[in-house]
């Protein structure tokens, strides 16, 4: 099953009159890993927020497909398996990290109230099938052992991959990556970019943002350039590396 | 909004030595067992305050439910719990209904309640909520006086329908009182393990988060209300069976505060054994306060509460003066 390509055309987005995102159009497409940089503040983060519908841009279109997104509220885009991580980690700290990764199934999954409330088998099935497949999830990057242990006793490095098997766990069709190498040492960041290679079917449409450019070069297929609400380059990474504007923007900034 | 709380973030930082203190599961077991088979040894009149201590434990467990899981402070549970009482006691004083029967409508009223009053301010987080229930609990005792026709006004209804036939009125009340609260701890604990229950908790540390999983704020918010509120109606309704009587007096402000604090004195636990240190708290204060009649306990009362307060919702307030500054939140 092939993906739909996930389109915006004419993306606008400010802030009590700052422009934050300016006359955006981007292809997202499946089967290719696809980058987004640009230096800080250049609106990498809030364009992934209009796209899960955190943010609600102005104007423009954004599509799955022919589906049209705007006007969803986040819960319906996440139904859609538009799913992403958080360039702070976002886990939840009372919950163990095999649960966190749980939770990531949880828009897959329907027992209802009774079931939260008495042992029912259809409640304890649905746990035990969505902590399977959560555990799967850790062992992609080798975390079965912290299953069980809280995220704050965790590595941070390890708190983002348990943060990324948590977005990958429930076979999203997109999957947003809000800087996942970011904290990793270098053990960890060939862990994830084995998964990520590995990740990348047509079934997925997979978008990262990552400051890392040797992650970036390496895996993406395209790469969009970011800058000050506005695209300033997109191409493969040989043509993004070559840019002249590109080039400009990351030997004028003190970033990276 | 996980930071808000000195104790409870201390006590999340070490589940270990938490369970160290109030037990695991085998000491847990053995003080249920215990508590089962009081009634061997110990003095009639004292059951009857311990089924009250057990219908208090279940009550302080539903304000806790609701800081660990909506990161809510309510200062008006009472209300809650009094229409649990209420709708056991106006159920078998009119229509002869036992309580069987009346407690799951208890549950339903003061879960219905709870979502009425959580509604508007859904989408809002702060002390709203909080405002806006301590306002009817402040308002409740007149308001059931004025309904005398149904609620018996001051003097109160008297709950004397026996569940089981042959049995002492005593036992029963005592044994009511702690199954219910068995089964209170029981249903918490299951709702930790579920995908709702997770989900809140989700919904409480990173509202941002849960949206991006599909959960709704606005159905978290509702969720932990209700389940919240629904127990404070279990605990009206044990309230009203474990002391025979329901009266205004039973449900004022200081029921709801004292809640509050009794949740606070049991550090926001949902185990059977700090729901019960809390109940034990709530009530033995009140006595102590009565045979006192002195101003200071209520001087007291009121800094402990302003303390709370202030703890929970500090971290709120000036993250919300910073936005202010800023703009708008992101997630
Ligand atoms: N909720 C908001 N309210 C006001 N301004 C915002 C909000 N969210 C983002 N901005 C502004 O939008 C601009 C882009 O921010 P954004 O977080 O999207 O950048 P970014 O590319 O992700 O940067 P970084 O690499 O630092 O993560 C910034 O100037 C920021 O201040
Ligand atoms: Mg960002």
């Amino acid at each position: 099953m092939t993906a739909p390509t996930l389109t915006a055309s004419g993306l606008h987005l400010s802030f009590g009159g700052i422009r934050v995102l300016h006359d955006l159009d981007l292809e997202f497409r499946p089967g290719e890993i696809t980058g987004l940089i640009g230096p800080n503040g250049a609106g990498k983060t809030s364009l992934f927020n209009c796209l899960t519908g955190a943010y609600r841009p102005e104007k423009g279109a954004i599509l799955l497909g022919d589906r049209p997104l705007r006007g969803l509220p986040p819960a319906a885009r996440a139904a859609h398996g538009i799913v992403r991580s958080f360039q702070t980690v976002a886990l939840c700290p009372d919950l163990t990290v095999v649960e966190n990764v749980m939770m990531g199934l949880a828009r897959n999954h329907h027992a209802g109230w009774l079931d939260a409330f008495l042992p029912l088998p259809r409640g304890r099935r649905e746990r035990a099938a969505m902590r399977t497949a959560a555990t799967a999830a850790l062992a992609e990057f080798g975390l079965v052992d912290a299953a069980d242990r809280f995220p704050a006793q965790l590595p941070p490095g390890n708190q983002r991959l348990v943060e990324i098997a948590r977005a990958i766990v429930g076979r999203p069709t997109v999957l947003l990556l809000d800087e996942p190498a970011a904290g990793l040492n270098d053990a960890e960041t060939r862990d994830l970019t084995r998964v990520l290679q590995r990740l990348a079917t047509p079934d997925l449409v997979m978008v990262v943002v990552e400051h890392d450019m040797d992650l970036v070069m390496g895996i993406c297929d395209r790469i969009y350039v970011l800058n000050f609400g506005e695209f300033v380059a997109c191409g493969t990474p040989a043509e993004v590396r070559t840019d002249p504007d590109v080039v400009r923007i990351y030997l004028g900034s003190d970033d990276d | 909004m996980s930071e808000s709380i000195g104790l409870l973030h201390a006590d999340k930082r070490s589940p270990a030595d938490a369970m160290r203190l109030f037990g695991g599961p085998a000491l847990r077991a053995a003080l249920a067992v215990a508590l089962l088979g009081l009634p061997l040894v110990v003095a009639p009149s004292w059951l009857f305050t311990l089924g009250i201590c057990f219908a208090n434990s279940l009550g302080v467990l539903s304000v806790s439910m609701l800081v660990r899981y909506g990161g809510e402070v309510s200062i008006g549970h009472s209300v809650f719990a009094a229409a649990g009482a209420y709708t056991v006691a106006i159920l078998e004083v009119r229509f002869g209904v036992p309580l069987w029967i009346s407690l799951p409508l208890a549950v339903a009223v003061g879960a219905l309640l709870g979502m009425a009053f959580a509604w508007p301010s859904r989408r809002l987080s702060g002390i709203y909520l909080a405002v806006t229930t301590m306002a009817l609990a402040l308002a409740l005792p007149e308001i059931i006086n004025a309904a005398d026709a149904w609620t018996g006004g001051y003097e109160g209804l008297y709950v004397a329908q026996a569940l089981l036939p042959a049995a002492p009125m005593g036992l029963q009340r005592y044994y009511v009182a702690l199954l219910l609260l068995f089964a209170g701890v029981y249903a918490l604990a299951r709702l930790r393990e579920s995908r709702q229950g997770m989900a809140l908790l989700l919904a409480r540390s990173h509202p941002a988060a849960a949206d991006a999983f599909g959960t709704r704020r606005t159905w978290a918010r509702l969720s932990a209300m209700a389940i919240s509120a629904g127990i404070a109606g279990a605990a009206g309704a044990s309230m009203a069976y474990a002391s025979a009587t329901v009266s205004p007096s039973g449900f004022t402000l200081w029921t709801a505060i004292f809640l509050l604090v009794g949740s606070v004195v049991s550090v926001y636990g949902l185990t059977l054994g700090r729901a019960l240190l809390g109940g034990a708290f709530l009530t033995l204060v009140p006595q102590m306060l009565a045979s006192s009649g002195a101003w200071i306990p209520i001087f007291y009362g009121c800094a402990l509460l302003a303390v709370i307060l202030v703890g929970h919702y500090a971290p709120k307030l000036r993250s919300l003066v910073e936005r202010r500054g800023r703009g708008r939140s992101a997630p």
